[in-house]
């Protein structure tokens, strides 16, 4: 019989040590192999199933291990920053917020992955290779450090069987920006004439919460002229008079819309899925908010509002300025990102040159339904994209990727990140909307802000 | 030359190995080995998960220029104005009430305990999805209680959470709709704890209902009134959930408190410095709570 003393269980405790320590390099040898990738959660489920999917067969080809962890948006844009801040870094994550590429990349902080976008640069959209790339503030010059996966832009969602309901045509809402607008009014106008009592005709995001109110504000603003607000050089252009008048004019007609109630009160208060609830809801007739989400969420439960009720733009298409010339829209990217310190950077590498290859990256965002959209230019020639029984897609595709479009402002400045997350247009919008405040002093008190922002960011 | 100094010459002589041995806790041999095999552990998990996260918290924290942003930032300003409210009204109405409930649940009947029970469920559901829920009952549009007050008396609610106070006062009511059965479980053990023949032995002095009250039941109280009182003051400067779920610091950033100013400038902004220094800014409140806390919890065993 064995006794066990005090002695022999001390020997047993070094024994296991040394083979603990023996076993490591197996696990080193393993980990050569491997990645950590993390990737925000889908809308729709479809959308982590495309992802799996992708993954799967990489690592079925590759005979590397992908360990993949998909978290939901808001923990994992936490997770990220949490990663960046202590140094503990995963191999690839998706750009999540999409500034975070240039906001970390100003610090030094991603792996250059050119490598890894010239073997399909041909394929990329212009826009997605110049938002792949992010301003190094250490070596004081610009490198590319995303590899562009998918892209959104921000699309109208309209209720066309409220438009019928109100007496009205989608066919005859007008080209131009103003007076595209100005028809839901009208709408809502007459929906209140036949006793709705809840039902608005603008689901503007007059509010301070989310990326939705910046993406709103910006794209009025390139709609009335202010587009070069800040130039690819990265310079801010405040002083431009034309960029001064569509700021004004871009408050007055978010805040005055609430203002004059055809924006849901509550709209004060929204964040970045509460409009989209609310559109459910029939809140309101239209909505403008980025991606398919509105559209893709209720596919599956109710086809019969995809197909018959909703629509991507409306006849017209993407509207046109008000002097009827096609408008630029501001598109933003997931981009796959390595940070500097992941342990196995040649595997992500490999990783994401397998995951952009155009059919790869392709059936990736067609098996998400459609939510983003492809970010090289031949995928929208799919019959997928081009499906003339789809109300969403092809609208979607044109405005996205075929039309004239422009990368976020932020890609030339960081300092347009900060604006974005300290929320100076929405206080603008709000200042309008709800204190009273005239639109002019509204914006002389948002570009006072902005200027100061911009002065922590010199940039060589 | 003796180079000995006056100060060696008059400490008492001891002997290094008794030094030793005094370290070592007069443990010898293999009792010292065992006594460190069961220490280590400790010491690694309190300097892993106690120590590591607070200096490290600090040291984040630690740049005078994250204060200097923070000051000048105006939402900060009414943050602070926020979170001293919110203690104020949340902490101290909370605490009465439960104080004035935890009296009405020691009456005798099993009623009184099937009440109870259905008193502490707010208490024992989920916080968040509860959270989530009153954030919906107060939308303006299509919110359950101007939904109750249209059906009913033909008025439209006003819009809840558009107003930065009536915002921030739905978000008080509902951390004392949250919190107060768990205190007044709380103060109603401590009511229980007292011997009933103190009770007995004042009423038949006259000391019964309010007098009882004033001279019996509070003053024996008191102490544990005063720990919950900073205990819940604590746990509310760090509270998230009600204000992040309820208003979600809304309208236009006007009902944060420092804990969701902290998570919004960390994370929102990506700037995780100056969320800890959001969060920092509260120490000199937190500390002499803390002190005073200590010194109640060592005095307050003798009251009863």
């Amino acid at each position: 019989m064995v006794h066990l003393t005090r002695r022999s269980m001390l020997r047993g405790s070094l024994a296991l040590a040394a083979a603990k320590t023996v076993g490591v390099p197996y696990v080193a040898r393993a980990a050569a192999t491997t990645a950590t990738v993390w990737f925000a959660q889908g809308f729709v489920q479809d959308e982590d199933v495309a992802l799996r999917k992708a993954v799967a067969d990489y690592e079925k080809q590759s005979g590397n291990k992908i360990e993949l962890s998909i978290i939901p948006f808001a923990p994992e844009r936490q997770k990220i920053i949490s990663a960046l801040t202590s140094g503990v870094v995963p191999d690839m994550v998706d750009s999540n917020p999409g500034e975070i590429l240039q906001l970390y990349g100003w610090q030094d902080r991603w792996v250059d992955v050119s490598d890894v976008v010239e073997t399909q640069k041909s394929q990329f959209s212009e826009t997605a290779l110049l938002a792949a790339q992010a301003y190094n503030n250490v070596t004081k010059k610009r490198a590319t450090y995303g590899v562009p996966l998918r892209a959104a832009v921000v699309p109208c969602h309209i209720w066309k069987s409220l438009v019928k309901k109100a007496g009205m045509k989608i066919e005859d809402i007008p080209k131009t920006w103003d007076a595209y607008f100005d028809f839901f009014k009208k709408v809502q106008d007459n929906l209140r004439k036949q006793g709705e009592r809840k039902v608005y005709g603008l689901g503007f995001q007059v509010t301070a919460n989310g990326v939705d109110p910046y993406n709103l504000f910006m794209a009025f603003l390139v709609a009335h002229g202010g587009q070069d607000i800040v130039t690819k050089d990265g310079k801010l252009h405040l002083d431009d008079p034309k960029v001064k008048e569509a700021a004004i004019k871009s408050a007055a007609y978010l805040g005055g819309a609430y203002r004059d109630g055809y924006v849901p009160p509550s709209a004060i208060n929204w964040n970045d899925a509460d409009d989209n609830n609310a559109f459910h809801a029939k809140l309101m007739v239209m909505d403008v908010d980025g991606t398919l989400s509105t559209e893709v969420a209720i596919k599956e439960k109710h086809p019969e509002w995809y197909y018959d009720e909703i629509v991507t733009h409306g006849a017209p298409g993407y509207p046109n300025d008000n002097a009827g010339k096609p408008i630029p829209s501001i598109v933003g990217y997931t981009n796959g990102l390595i940070p500097k310190g992941a342990k196995n950077v040649t595997v992500a590498k490999e990783f994401l040159k397998y995951f952009i290859q155009p059919k790869v990256i392709g059936e990736f965002v067609e098996l998400g339904l459609g939510r983003w959209l492809p970010v090289m230019p031949s995928l929208a020639k799919s019959p997928f994209w081009q499906n003339p029984k789809d109300p969403h897609l092809k609208g979607y595709v044109q405005q996205g990727l075929l039309g004239p479009t422009r990368p976020d402002y932020y890609v030339f400045n960081l300092a347009m990140a900060e604006v974005r997350s300290h929320h100076v247009w929405s206080m603008a919008m709000i200042d309008v909307a709800k204190e009273g405040v005239k639109a002019e002093a509204a914006i002389e008190k948002a570009f006072k802000r902005i200027g100061e922002i911009f002065a922590k960011y010199p940039m060589a | 030359m003796d180079t000995t100094s006056v100060v060696e010459i008059g400490r008492p002589s001891v002997p290094r190995e008794t030094v030793w041995r005094s370290l070592r806790g007069h443990l010898k041999g293999t009792e010292y080995t065992w006594a460190l095999a069961f220490v280590v552990p400790y010491v690694a998990v309190f300097l892993t998960f106690v120590a590591y996260p607070v200096v490290y918290g600090l040291w984040m924290g630690s740049e005078a220029g994250l204060y200097r942003e923070l000051f000048d930032d105006p939402i900060y300003q009414k943050t602070v104005v926020n979170t001293v409210l919110y203690l104020a009204f949340g902490v101290n109405v909370k605490m009465f009430l439960a104080l004035l409930l935890s009296g009405f649940f020691m009456r005798p009947g099993w009623w009184m305990k099937a009440l109870l029970l259905i008193f502490v469920l707010p208490w024992a559901v989920p916080q968040i999805s509860t959270f989530i829920s009153i954030h919906w009952m107060l939308n303006g549009e299509w919110g359950f209680l101007n939904n109750v007050l249209y059906t009913l008396f033909h008025v439209e609610g006003p819009h809840w959470l558009n107003d930065r106070w009536t915002a921030l006062a739905a978000v008080i009511v509902s951390h004392i709709w949250k919190w107060t059965p768990f205190w007044t479980l709380i103060l109603l053990a401590g009511r229980m704890a007292i011997p009933l023949d103190i009770r007995d032995t004042a009423k038949v002095d006259g000391a019964t209902g309010l007098r009882g009250f004033v001279h019996i039941t509070f003053p024996l109280l008191a102490n544990l009134y005063l720990i919950c009182t900073l205990l819940s003051t604590i746990f509310l400067l760090g509270d998230f959930n009600a204000v992040y779920f309820v208003s979600g610091g809304g309208p236009a950033n006007t009902t944060h408190v420092l804990a969701t100013l902290g998570i919004r400038n960390a994370f929102e902004i990506a700037q995780p410095r100056l969320g800890v220094a959001a969060v920092m800014s509260a120490l000199p409140l937190v500390i002499p709570l803390v002190i005073v806390l200590m010194r109640k919890l060592r005095t307050a065993e003798v009251q009863l």
